[in-house]
C-alpha cells in the first residue's frame, strides 16, 4: 500500500508540474475558463454564444463562463484556484484577493497590460491601479464603477416620524429612537442583531459592533484586527481599543441596550437571515447595511407595505469618516497556472473597453434580453437573462453601465457621500481595505484569539453578561493567554509598512 | 417473524401506547414542517410555526415549480444517481462482503482492515477533489457525482454481518462438499436468503444517493447534472451568502426564498423516498424466515 | 509445536538445523537493518555545498543551521530549515517508509526473542511475514533514498547531493535477509500445511475477482488522496504548488496546543459515548418492541414514523428549534408564561445543552439505526422461538436468552465502527443547533465545531485542517485497535478485522 502511494504521489508531483505550459500560440483556439460567483443564468449558453462569435474571429478564443454557486462558494473559489480550473477569475477583498495575490495564485499583470491592454490600462489610471497593487506587484484589473458601501443604519422613517423622534444618526439619537417605538408599541420588535458570520475580520464578536462606526472615527469601521485601531485622519497612529476605557464604556452601553430589550436575550443563536425589517419585525437594521440594501428594502417596503418608508444614513455622516468602496471590492485575474494569458488579457482588455461586447456581457442580448425605454433606463426582457446576469460585478464600467430606474435613487445618496468624502483629510480614499495581512508567523495564536473573540467578546458586545467589568477582565485575559501580543506585533508591524508604502501619516 | 405472546392484551396495549407515543413525537415536526409549506411567509415570520396551516396557500409550491423544468430535470438527474449508485453500489458491497465473510479466504481480516483504514484516514477534501477533478479529469460528469459513493465501508461490513448471520457456515461447506464453486454459492444460496439484509444496505444506499448534495456542489459545471437536493439546498444558501457578502456586494435579492419555501423543499424532496421506504420495509416485517439452516 | 520436538534422525530434523542457521541470519540482518537507520548512522551526504547553497538561494543565516551530512530522519529538518518545500514530500514518504521498516524489524524481532507461535496452527510464520515486509522496507527504503539523490541532482542541476555507504549496505543485507527468511518459510509452510499469496491466487482467483472493483474504487477515492496527510505538515501557497510547499514540521500542529485541547477532546468523547451507548440502546428497544407488536397496522405506520426525523434537515431543524427555545416568544417559554411559571433562558445556559443535543439526536437517528436491528431480528429462524416456546419459555425468556444473544453481534459491529469515529463530532448537529453562540460553548464545543471555527478564520490553512482530521484519524485509529485486539481476544468473530 505504501509502495502505491509514493508512485502515486510521484505521479501526481509530474502532473502538477505538467500544468505550467509554455507561451500562447494564438493559432491555436484558446478556451477561456471565466470563474464568476453565484448562480448561473438560465439563458447562459445563448449569451456565451453571441460572445464568443465575436471573440472567435477577433482573438481565436472563446469564453466559458463557470459559476460557483451559493453552496460553499468559499470552498469552491479556493478549490479553483488550487486545482488551476480557470483562466480569468472574479476577485474581491473579500474572497481574500491579497491574500491569495500574495501566496501567488495570480498572474502579474504589468507586463501584460502594458502590451495587450493598452487602452485598459488607460481606462483604470495609475490610481485604481496601484491599489490593485500587492507587494508592488499587479494582480487585478479593478471594475470601473465607483461605488459606496459605507456602513450605516436602515430605519423605519415612518415610525420616527409617526412618534416624532429624533433621526437615529448618532448613538444616544438611536437609542433615543428605540426607547420611543418601544414606548409607543411594547409589542413592536425592535433589533435582530446576530451573531456575525465574517470571523475573518478578527476585530468583531457580534453585529452590534457595526455601531462602533457611528461613534469613532476610525479608518477601519469596526476598528483593526485584535483590538487595535487607528483614526483615519492618522492611520499609522495604531492604538489599543480593547483595553481602554472606551472599550468598557461601550460594553456597558450595549448591556444597557440588550436590558431594555432592544434584541432577544437569545440574539447569541438567532437564525434571523435578513427578513425581519421587511417584514416589519424589526425597525431598524445596524449591521452590514449599505445604499444598495437602503434601495432594495424600499423596493420590498413599496412593494408589500406601501405605507412604511425605510430610510438610511450612513455611520460616517456623523462622525466624517466616508470614503467610496475600495478598487479590490470587484476585480478580475488572471490565474498563475492559465495555458493562455495573452488571451486573457486581450478579451479582458475588450470586454472592458468595448461598449457593445461590455453590454452584451452584462445584459444579454438587446431585444431578446432587455431594452431601453424612453428615459434611456434599462428594462428586463426575460427573466432567463437577468441584469448583470453574470454576476460579473468586476466588469462594470461607467461609461458603459446601463442604468436602471432604482440607481436614480442610489446615484443621489452616492453623490451625498462624495461631497462628503471630499472634506477628509484623505478625499474618498478606501484606506483599510487596500491592507493585506499576512499572519503565516503567527498564525496559530491569530486562530487563537478568534476563538476567544467568539466565546468572550461576542456576548459582551451582546449585553448579555451580567456583570461587564467581571467580564471585560476575563476577555481581557483570556485574549491575552491566546497570544494576543504576538498578532499586535506582527500586525502594527505590516501596517507600519503599508501606511509607509502609500504615505498614510 | 413474530413471537407468540403469552402475556395476554394488558402487555399489548403497552407496547401499542409506548410505540404509538414515539411516533407522534417522531412526525410531530414533520407535520410543522408541512403545515408550513402551507402556510404564507408572512404569517410563518410574524406567528411562527404552527400544526395546521393558518390561511392555506399553496404560494411556496407555486415558486419552487415556477420553473418546473428544472426541477423535474433535478429530479430526473437525482433518480438516475440514486438508482445506478444504489444498483451498481449494492452488487460491488455484496460481492466485497461475501469474501470477507468467508472462513477459508486467507486475507479477508487485511481486506476488511484495508476498507475499515478509509473511514478512520483520509487525505481531506482537497486531494479527494483534485483527484476527481484534475487527475481523472471528471467535473462536469454525472461519472463525478455517483462514483465516490458506490461503496460504504460501513455497509460493506453491514453487509458482511448479515452474510455470518443467515448463511451457517455448515451450509457453505456442505455446498463445497457438493463440487459447488464460489460463483454458484454466491448466487443460489447467499443471495436467496439475504433478503432483510440487502434490503437494509439497499435503502441506507439509496438515502444516501438521494439526500446527496455535496457531490453535485463540488463538480457539476452546469445546472444540467445538479440532484434534486442541491437544486433546493443552493436555493437557500443564496439567502445565506447575501449575508455574508451583506457588506461588499449589490446582488439582486428579488427572488431570495423564504421561511415557507424552505419547508416546502424540504417536503419535496423527502415525498419520495418516503415512498419508496413502505415498499423496502416489507422485508422488515413481513417475517421472511431464513430456511437455510434446515437446507 | 517446538522444533526440539521432532525427533532425530527424521528428514525433518536436517531440515531444522538449516533453517535455525537461515533464522538467525534474518534476524541479525533485521538487527543490522534497525542499527542503521539510528540518526546517527547518515545516508545522505551534501557535495560542493556552496555552489548548493547558492542555488538554494540560502541565507547565510539559514546555511548556519545546516550541516553536511543527514540520516534519513533528520534529512526533513534539513528540508525544514533550508526551506526546499520541493524536496518534501519525497522525503517525507522515505521517513514513512523508514518507520514501517523499523516498525516490522522491531515486531519479527520482538516475535523472534519470544518465539511466540500463532494460534490455529502457523508456527513461526507470521514471523517470517513480519520480517520479510521488514526487509521489503529496508530496501524501497534504500532505493526510495538513491531516488530522492536523483531527483534533488537533477532538480538543482547539479551533483549537490550523493548517497552514503548506508545506503548500499542496507539495500545488501536487506536482500540477504529475505532472502534468507524466504527459504525458511517455504519450509516452514511445507510443514504447517500453509499457503503463499499465488497458491490462494490460484484456489481462490474467483474471490479474488469478486474483490476488483472495491479495490479500485478505494484506491480511487482513499488510498491514493492520502498523499494529502502531508499537506499537515506543509504551509501551502501557490507558487510552489501543493507538493513543493514549504515543509513546516509540527507547526500546523501548534493551534492544538494553543486551544483548550483537554476540553474539547472530553466534549466530544462524551458526547460519542452517549450517543452510542443510549443510542443503540433505544434502537435494539423499539426494533424489538415493533417486532413484538401484532397489529400490522401500527407495526407498518410507526416503523415510518419512526424513520421520518431522519429526513428532517438540520437547517430546517435549526429554525424549529430556535422557535421552541427562544426566550422572549419561543412556544417552550410561552407555555411556561401561561402556567405562571418563570421564563427559562435556554440560550444563555451552557448546562441545558448537553440534553437537548442529545434529545435531537436521539429523535434523528433512532428511525435509522432501529432497521439494522429489525433486519437482524427478521433474519432470526423461528425455529428457535418454537422450540423456547415448546420448552415453555415465556416472552420474556425468549427476548433474553434468544433475541438479545442473537443482536449482538450487529451490536458489536455497529460499536466498534462507531468507536472508530469517536474523536469525530456530529458537526451538522452541533453547529446548526448551537451555531456560533460562545456562551454555550463550555458544554457544546466539540472538536469538529472548534476545528471548523479555526479554519473559517485562515483561509488557505489547509494544513491546519489535515492537521487537526490527523490528529482525529490517530486518536480514532489507536482506540479502535485497542478495542478490535481485546474483543478478538474473547471472541475472534466479533473482531471487526
Amino acid at each position: 500500500m505504501k509502495k502505491l502511494l509514493s508512485i502515486v504521489l510521484a505521479l501526481i508531483l509530474c502532473l502538477s508540474a505538467a500544468g505550467w505550459a509554455a507561451a500562447d500560440d494564438m493559432n491555436e483556439e484558446a478556451n477561456l475558463v471565466f470563474y464568476v460567483m453565484g448562480d448561473a443564468p438560465k439563458d447562459e449558453a445563448a449569451v456565451e454564444d453571441a460572445i464568443n462569435a465575436i471573440l472567435k474571429e477577433k482573438f481565436n478564443a472563446t469564453i466559458d463562463f463557470q459559476f460557483s454557486t451559493w453552496t460553499d462558494f468559499n470552498l469552491k473559489y479556493n478549490n479553483t484556484l488550487i486545482s488551476a480550473g480557470a483562466d480569468l477569475i472574479y476577485v474581491a477583498n473579500w474572497e481574500n484577493y491579497g491574500l491569495n495575490a500574495n501566496n501567488g495564485a495570480f498572474l502579474e499583470m504589468d507586463g501584460l497590460l502594458d502590451t495587450y491592454g493598452a487602452e485598459l490600462k488607460a481606462l483604470c489610471g495609475e490610481g485604481m491601479l496601484n491599489m490593485c497593487r500587492v507587494n508592488g506587484e499587479l494582480y487585478c484589473i479593478p471594475n470601473l464603477w465607483p461605488e459606496y458601501v459605507c456602513l450605516g443604519i436602515k430605519y423605519r422613517e415612518d415610525l420616527r416620524a409617526k412618534y416624532e423622534l429624533p433621526y437615529p444618526d448618532t448613538l444616544e439619537n438611536i437609542e433615543a429612537y428605540l426607547k420611543g417605538i418601544q414606548a409607543a408599541d411594547p409589542s413592536q420588535g425592535l433589533l435582530r442583531p446576530t451573531n456575525t458570520e465574517s470571523a475573518s475580520s478578527l476585530s468583531i464578536g457580534f453585529d452590534t459592533a457595526y455601531l462602533l462606526a457611528a461613534k469613532y472615527p476610525w479608518v477601519a469601521p469596526f476598528g483593526m484586527p485584535y483590538g487595535l485601531t487607528a483614526n483615519y485622519d492618522t492611520p499609522s497612529e495604531v492604538y489599543d481599543y480593547w483595553f481602554s476605557d472606551d472599550f468598557v464604556t461601550d460594553c456597558k452601553m450595549f448591556k444597557s441596550w440588550a436590558d431594555q430589550g432592544f434584541w432577544s436575550k437569545s440574539a447569541l443563536s438567532d437564525t434571523n437571515d435578513n427578513e425581519a425589517y421587511d417584514n416589519g419585525l424589526a425597525v431598524a437594521e445596524v449591521a452590514g447595511m449599505n445604499p444598495n440594501k437602503q434601495i432594495s428594502s424600499a423596493n420590498s417596503f413599496a412593494k408589500d407595505h406601501p405605507e412604511w418608508e425605510s430610510a438610511y444614513i450612513a455611520y460616517g455622516e456623523n462622525t466624517g469618516v466616508i470614503y467610496p468602496g475600495h478598487a479590490t471590492q470587484n476585480g478580475t485575474a488572471i490565474l498563475r497556472s492559465s495555458k493562455y494569458p495573452e488571451r486573457c488579457m486581450m478579451v479582458l482588455n475588450y470586454i472592458m473597453t468595448d461598449e457593445t461586447m461590455n453590454r452584451l456581457v452584462q445584459c444579454g442580448i438587446e431585444g431578446k434580453h432587455y431594452e431601453l425605454d424612453e428615459n434611456g433606463f434599462y428594462v428586463n426582457l426575460d427573466e432567463a437573462f437577468p441584469y448583470e446576469g453574470f454576476n460579473t460585478w468586476n466588469l462594470r464600467v461607467n461609461e458603459f453601465k446601463l442604468k436602471q430606474p432604482t440607481d436614480v435613487a442610489l446615484q443621489a445618496m452616492f453623490d451625498k457621500y462624495a461631497a462628503l468624502g471630499e472634506k477628509t483629510k484623505w478625499p474618498n480614499v478606501n484606506i483599510w481595505d487596500g491592507f493585506t495581512e499576512d499572519y503565516t508567523e503567527y498564525s496559530a495564536e491569530r486562530a487563537a484569539v478568534g476563538n476567544v473573540l467568539r466565546q468572550y467578546l461576542a456576548p459582551l458586545q451582546a449585553g448579555l453578561v451580567s456583570d461587564v467589568d467581571a467580564a471585560v477582565e476575563e476577555f481581557r485575559a483570556k485574549v491575552t493567554e491566546a497570544g494576543l501580543e504576538a498578532c499586535r506585533e506582527g500586525f502594527k508591524e505590516q501596517w507600519a509598512d503599508y501606511c509607509a508604502e502609500y504615505n498614510y501619516q | 417473524m413474530k413471537i407468540r405472546d403469552r402475556s395476554g392484551r394488558g402487555f399489548d396495549i403497552i407496547k401499542g401506547i409506548l410505540l404509538t407515543i414515539l411516533s407522534l413525537l417522531c412526525v410531530l415536526p414533520f407535520i410543522v414542517i408541512v403545515s408550513g409549506s402551507f402556510t404564507s411567509n408572512q404569517e410563518i415570520i410574524r406567528n411562527g410555526f404552527s400544526l395546521l396551516p393558518r390561511g392555506f396557500t399553496a404560494e411556496a409550491y407555486g415558486t419552487i415549480f415556477k420553473t418546473p423544468e428544472d426541477i423535474l430535470q433535478a429530479y430526473k438527474m437525482n433518480f438516475y444517481y440514486t438508482f445506478i449508485g444504489t444498483a451498481l453500489g449494492l452488487i460491488i458491497i455484496t460481492l466485497t462482503a461475501y469474501v470477507i465473510s468467508r472462513k477459508e479466504f486467507k486475507y479477508r481480516n487485511k481486506v476488511s482492515f484495508l476498507i475499515y483504514f478509509t473511514t478512520i484516514f483520509g487525505g481531506g477534501m482537497i486531494p479527494w477533489y483534485l483527484m476527481y477533478a484534475n487527475v481523472l479529469n471528471l467535473r462536469g460528469t454525472t461519472l463525478a457525482i455517483w462514483f465516490p459513493a458506490l461503496i460504504t465501508p460501513f455497509l460493506v461490513i453491514l453487509m458482511r454481518t448479515f452474510i455470518v448471520g443467515a448463511v451457517p457456515d455448515a451450509v457453505v461447506e456442505s455446498a463445497k462438499i457438493d463440487g459447488a464453486g464460489h460463483w454458484r454459492i454466491f448466487w443460489r444460496i447467499v443471495l436467496p436468503v439475504l433478503g432483510p439484509g440487502l434490503a437494509t444496505v439497499g435503502l441506507f444506499q439509496a438515502l444516501g444517493y438521494w439526500n446527496d448534495w455535496y457531490r453535485s456542489s463540488m463538480f457539476s459545471t452546469s445546472s444540467k447534472t445538479w440532484s434534486l437536493q442541491f437544486y433546493l439546498y443552493d436555493l437557500v444558501n443564496s439567502t445565506q451568502a447575501m449575508r455574508q457578502m451583506a457588506q461588499y456586494a449589490d446582488i439582486n435579492t428579488a427572488d431570495l426564498p423564504t421561511q415557507s419555501v424552505k419547508l416546502a423543499m424540504s417536503v419535496v424532496a423527502t415525498g419520495p423516498i418516503l415512498i419508496l421506504y413502505p415498499f423496502v420495509q416489507r422485508y422488515f416485517v413481513s417475517g421472511i424466515t431464513v430456511g437455510a439452516v434446515k437446507g | 509445536m517446538n522444533v526440539a520436538a521432532i525427533g532425530k534422525g527424521n528428514p525433518a530434523c536436517r531440515q531444522s538445523v538449516t533453517r535455525h542457521r537461515n533464522i538467525y541470519i534474518a534476524a541479525a540482518a533485521s538487527a543490522l537493518l534497525l542499527l542503521m537507520l539510528l540518526p546517527m548512522v547518515h545516508w545522505i551526504f551534501l557535495n560542493e555545498t556552496e555552489a548548493l547553497f547558492d542555488v538554494m538561494k540560502l541565507k547565510a543565516s539559514a546555511v548556519k543551521k545546516l550541516s553536511g551530512s543527514y540520516s534519513v530522519f533528520t534529512f526533513l529538518s534539513f528540508v525544514q530549515d533550508s526551506k526546499q518545500g520541493v524536496l518534501g514530500l519525497w522525503s517525507f514518504i522515505l521517513l514513512m517508509i523508514a518507520a514501517a521498516s523499523a516498525a516490522f524489524h522491531l515486531w519479527g524481532l520482538g516475535l523472534f526473542f519470544l518465539r511466540k507461535k500463532a494460534a490455529g496452527g502457523k508456527g513461526m510464520l507470521p514471523m517470517y511475514s513480519r520480517i520479510q515486509s521488514g526487509m521489503l522496507f529496508s530496501l524501497l527504503l534504500s532505493a526510495g533514498t538513491l531516488g530522492l539523490i536523483l531527483f534533488a541532482n537533477n532538480h538543482y542541476g547539479m551533483a549537490g547531493f550523493r548517497a552514503g555507504a548506508p545506503v548500499y549496505a542496507s539495500a545488501a543485507v536487506s536482500v540477504i535477509g529475505y532472502l534468507a527468511s524466504k527459504r525458511m518459510e517455504k519450509d516452514e509452510r511445507t510443514l504447517r500445511r500453509e499457503h503463499g499469496f499465488l497458491e490462494e491466487v490460484r484456489r481462490n482467483w474467483i474471490l479474488f475477482l469478486f474483490l476488483v472493483p472495491c479495490f479500485v474504487f478505494f484506491l480511487i477515492n482513499n488510498y491514493l488522496p492520502m498523499a494529502g496527510i502531508y499537506f499537515a505538515f506543509t504551509q501551502f501557497n501557490f507558487r510552489d504548488s501543493l507538493f513543493a510547499s514549504p515543509f513546516v514540521g509540527f507547526k500546523n500542529f501548534e493551534f492544538l496546543l494553543h486551544s483548550e485541547i483537554l476540553h474539547l477532546t472530553t466534549n466530544t468523547i462524551l458526547y460519542n459515548l452517549v450517543f452510542i451507548v443510549v443510542g443503540n440502546v433505544l434502537q435494539i428497544f423499539f426494533a424489538i418492541l415493533i417486532s413484538q407488536v401484532a397489529n400490522k397496522y401500527l407495526k407498518k405506520t410507526s416503523q415510518t414514523m419512526i424513520f421520518m426525523p431522519y429526513f428532517v434537515s438540520y437547517v430546517i431543524l435549526r429554525v424549529l428549534v430556535f422557535n421552541v427555545f427562544e426566550y422572549d416568544v419561543g412556544l417552550f417559554n410561552n407555555f411556561m408564561t401561561s402556567i405562571g411559571s418563570p421564563k427559562v433562558d435556554f440560550y444563555n445556559t451552557p448546562s441545558y445543552w448537553p440534553w437537548i443535543i442529545t434529545v435531537f439526536y436521539l429523535w434523528k437517528n433512532i428511525g435509522y439505526g432501529m432497521v439494522v436491528y429489525l433486519a437482524t431480528i427478521t433474519g432470526i429462524s423461528s425455529d428457535y422461538y418454537e422450540a423456547a416456546q415448546i420448552d415453555g419459555a415465556n416472552i420474556w425468556q425468549q427476548i433474553r436468552y434468544i433475541t438479545v444473544p442473537l443482536l449482538k453481534p450487529t451490536f458489536i459491529i455497529l460499536l466498534l465502527y462507531a468507536l472508530g469515529g469517536i474523536m469525530k463530532g456530529q458537526f451538522e448537529l452541533f453547529y446548526q443547533l448551537v451555531g456560533n453562540n460562545g456562551t454555550l460553548f463550555s458544554t457544546t464545543d466539540i472538536f469538529d465545531t472548534y476545528v471548523y471555527r479555526i479554519t473559517t478564520t485562515q483561509p488557505l490553512s489547509m494544513g491546519l485542517g489535515t492537521a487537526a482530521g490527523l490528529f482525529q484519524s490517530l486518536f480514532g485509529f489507536i482506540v479502535i485497535i485497542l478495542t478490535n485486539f481485546l474483543i478478538k481476544r474473547k471472541n475472534p468473530e466479533y473482531a471487526l478485522f
